[in-house]
């Protein structure tokens, strides 16, 4: 009795077309047509809410300019960079924090509790110290980025399992091979989770900076067409940039998973 | 019995620890040898501090008074003719079979295609083959512990110390992995030092056992187990080996329920049901 | 027991210590870059010293009206909190009532909880101006997701004993909402209202900053286009404190809710 129940059960997972599909689909084609409508209705100035078909037009124009694509190259690059020394020196703060108890009780909470503040409201000290082009832009998402991904380092050390330790001592393993080959690979998921993390906040930090005071990139960009009330311009780059972030997140994510298997 | 051949020389050695109740001394005065090839089993009750007599020998716990020497050298810090299997799950999760026994030797630089054979010839001794390739988190607890053993054996030790390396196994399994573990140490004229709290275990394996005493740990008594080799598991059904247990249990009981008596107490007080 | 003990002993530790090294390293950075900068090895124009910021900080608080500043940050903080809080745990709750509706969506809004929707800034500048609606806005946008997700959680994570304790007492659902599910949920429903609220708080603060436009961020973007240096400096570490306490507050508030963890 119990088994055919069961049975009966399982059956609505097996159609392609689920009704969580179905319902997806229904509310992105409510939300779009009643984009469409504000779009044409005139109750919003002009171009507020511009047609889809501009919307999509702009996107289409956005992705075969080489403007774009230079903007996009500084912006990663500046990106890259601010990962690059913020998570490595998120890296060594986080390793030393958390092998060490007693540092980490008189340093830790400092880095807790100035974690969770507006770092874009260092800007005008990331210009005077840096200049106005992308070095300031590249402090401002090593800032942004450094905090969680020590933090995550940190917990993660404690985290770890003490025997795996033990063993590595025990074969005499210098500090770098206890550092290369047991401690980082043992806290690959905090690691991976704070470069997640990290890459968010390096990017928000990168393109406000952008949008307030440079003269390229992709935030630069978006400010232009707000200068210039390009409207259907501007929501095709936040667009393609969301996308691109969000897709970002999922490919660390799916990578730090990966690693796992790969590993051989 | 000669000693003057001994591979493993432990002696005075005491050690005292600071807790919130006060300074304790969980090892007592211990002295003894190990001659090489041979398989000296120490066992005692819970809290004999033969945990931390397995790290003082392996060179993990420095603060201690007496002296450990291999070779008539003394040892400072972890040696390396002097090999640990813990009793926790100790292989490395993200690494493969393979990769957890190749350890030692990529510490020590070896190339990679010689690693690999080495560590194959390793895999096998402890009958994993068909298992190189497999992360820990597919093998059952058995398994890994086999593989924590090839390990420690990959990096070919003078001494293979092992702190109750079977604990968190169910007693077939333990028996077999026991059978494994001998017909290793009797092919390698492997000199192992076990530590343990199941004296089944320890008749079955050891050439002598060191009876330790509940806290402060002391040597209590040194027994010759005089049962013929090889042995296998069958061992365990002879007349002679109940003897030897029930010999050994002797001793134990009574440190053992001092080891509960002291336990009880300890609960009373810290709960504070005396007024 | 002798891992416990060895790794509990050594020597025992005072709490008071590693606290004091911390404010004691501190206070030394601070001695040290005072040195540098009053010593010239550190351009002046670029880092005032320390001394400079904390006179400056007592100046901005005089003649700039820091103090309605605040009021004026913390109230739209307020509002966008009350908002999201509203919308957040609503849609939470609604999402978990409706379960064809959380498998739905849930997995957007937490993409949502991970993209960069600060910068739609540009965009609800277009649409609401350079207007304290702009800033609310995006404070209550970002909070939101972190609430509702959290919320979800709560509320599925009731153990299956207190729901089955109220159908043996037949309750209604109506009963059995408000006086199981919604009670169990609370904890975790107050995390995600913490979380939504921080996320807030930064988010009002920079755009204010970013937009030039309210109360304490404006204030910093001031100060800076007046090439008032100390007074940039003073700024920002009055904003990073008040975050600091505000974040405090809350994680004393949430103890204070759940005493037994």
């Amino acid at each position: 009795m119990a088994e055919t129940g069961r049975l009966e059960r399982a059956a609505p997972s097996a159609p392609l077309i689920g009704p969580v599909a179905l319902l997806r689909t229904a509310i992105i084609l409510a939300v779009l047509a009643i984009w469409e409508f504000l779009a044409h209705s005139g109750w919003l100035y002009r171009d507020v809410v511009p047609s889809l078909l501009s919307i999509g037009r702009a996107i289409v124009d956005l992705l075969t300019h080489t403007e774009y694509y230079y903007n996009l190259g500084v912006t990663a690059g500046e990106i890259g960079m601010a990962l690059l020394i913020g998570g490595g020196s998120g890296l060594v703060v986080g390793l030393i924090l958390g092998g060490n108890r007693f540092l980490s009780k008189a340093y830790e909470p400092y880095l807790y509790y100035l974690g969770p503040t507006p770092k874009i409201i260092f800007l005008p000290i990331c210009i005077m110290w840096f200049g106005v082009d992308s070095p300031s832009k590249i402090g401002l998402g090593t800032l942004s980025c450094f905090f969680p991904i020590a933090l995550n380092v940190a917990a993660g050390m404690r985290q770890i399992d003490r025997v795996l330790i033990r063993v590595g001592r025990s074969f005499r393993a210098s500090t770098l091979q206890m550092v290369t080959k047991i401690y980082v690979p043992a806290m690959r998921h905090p690691i991976i989770n704070g470069v997640r993390l990290g890459f968010g906040f390096a990017l928000i930090g990168v393109l406000l900076a952008e949008t307030r005071m440079s003269n390229k990139g992709v935030g630069f960009q978006i400010m232009q067409a707000d200068s210039t009330f390009d409207m259907p311009h501007m929501y095709a780059m936040l667009i393609v940039l969301f996308v691109a972030a969000i897709g970002a997140n999922a490919l660390i994510g799916r990578l730090g998973g990966l690693q796992d298997i790969k590993r051989s | 019995m000669a000693t003057g051949d001994a591979i493993l020389s432990v002696d005075d050695i005491v050690v005292r620890f600071d807790t919130a109740e006060g300074p304790i001394t969980a090892v007592d005065d211990v002295s003894f040898k190990v001659r090489p090839g041979e398989f000296l089993s120490v066992i005692g009750p819970s809290g004999c501090g033969k945990s931390t007599l397995f790290n003082v020998i392996g060179g993990l716990l420095s603060e201690h008074e007496g002296v450990v020497s291999v070779a008539g050298e003394t040892i400072d810090g972890p040696h390396k003719s002097i090999g640990m299997v813990f009793q926790e799950e100790s292989t490395f999760p993200w690494r493969t079979v393979t990769d957890n026994v190749a350890f030692p030797l990529e510490l020590i630089g070896a190339p990679r295609d010689k690693r690999i054979e080495r560590a194959r010839h390793f895999i096998k001794l402890v009958g994993l083959d068909g298992f190189e390739n497999r992360y820990p988190g597919e093998l059952s607890g058995g398994m890994r512990q086999r593989v924590s053993l090839a390990r420690t054996l990959a990096s070919e030790p003078k001494i293979l110390l092992m702190d109750e390396p079977f604990a968190a196994l169910d007693e077939q399994t333990r028996l077999l992995l026991g059978d494994k573990v001998l017909q290793i140490q009797q092919s390698l004229k492997q000199t192992t030092l076990l530590i343990t709290h199941n004296i089944t275990e320890a008749v079955q394996m050891s050439d002598r056992i060191l009876v330790m005493t509940y806290r402060p740990g002391r040597v209590k008594r040194i027994v010759d187990i005089d049962l013929p080799r090889p042995r296998s598991s069958e061992i365990v059904t002879s007349a002679a080996f109940g003897r030897y247990v029930a010999e050994i249990w002797n001793d134990l009981r009574e440190e053992a329920s001092r080891g509960m008596q002291d336990e009880e107490s300890h609960v009373l007080h810290h709960q504070g049901a005396a007024p | 027991m002798s891992d416990a003990v060895i790794s509990s002993t050594r020597r025992i530790p005072l709490s008071v210590g590693p606290r004091v090294v911390g404010i004691a390293g501190l206070v030394a950075a601070l001695l040290l870059a005072e040195f540098l900068i009053q010593a010239g090895i550190v351009n002046r124009f670029i880092v005032p010293p320390p001394s400079a910021v904390i006179v400056a900080l007592y100046r901005i608080i005089v003649s700039e009206d820091v103090f309605g500043r605040f009021l004026r940050t913390a109230g739209e903080c307020l509002v966008a909190g009350v908002l999201l809080t509203l919308f957040g745990v609503v849609g939470g709750v609604v999402m978990h009532r409706f379960k064809l509706l959380q498998q739905a969506c849930e997995t957007w809004v937490a993409a949502m909880a991970a993209a960069p929707l600060v910068l739609l800034y540009p965009l609800f500048l277009v649409v609401f101006g350079r207007n304290i609606w702009t800033i609310i806005m995006m404070g209550l946008l970002s909070g939101l997701p972190p609430t509702i997700l959290k919320t979800i959680e709560g509320m599925s994570a009731t153990r299956k004993v207190l729901i089955n304790v109220g159908r043996s007492f037949n309750l209604t659902a109506t009963q059995q909402f408000w006086k199981i599910l919604f009670p169990a949920a609370l904890p975790t429903i107050f995390v995600g209202v913490r979380l939504g609220l921080i996320f807030a708080l930064i988010n009002v603060v920079g755009t204010e900053f970013l937009i030039n436009y309210g109360g304490l961020g404006a204030l910093i973007t001031d100060l800076a286009e007046r090439y008032d240096l100390a007074g940039t400096y003073a700024a920002i570490c009055f904003v990073i404190l008040v975050s600091v306490v505000f974040f405090l507050t809350l994680e004393k508030v949430e103890r204070w809710l759940r005493p037994v963890d």
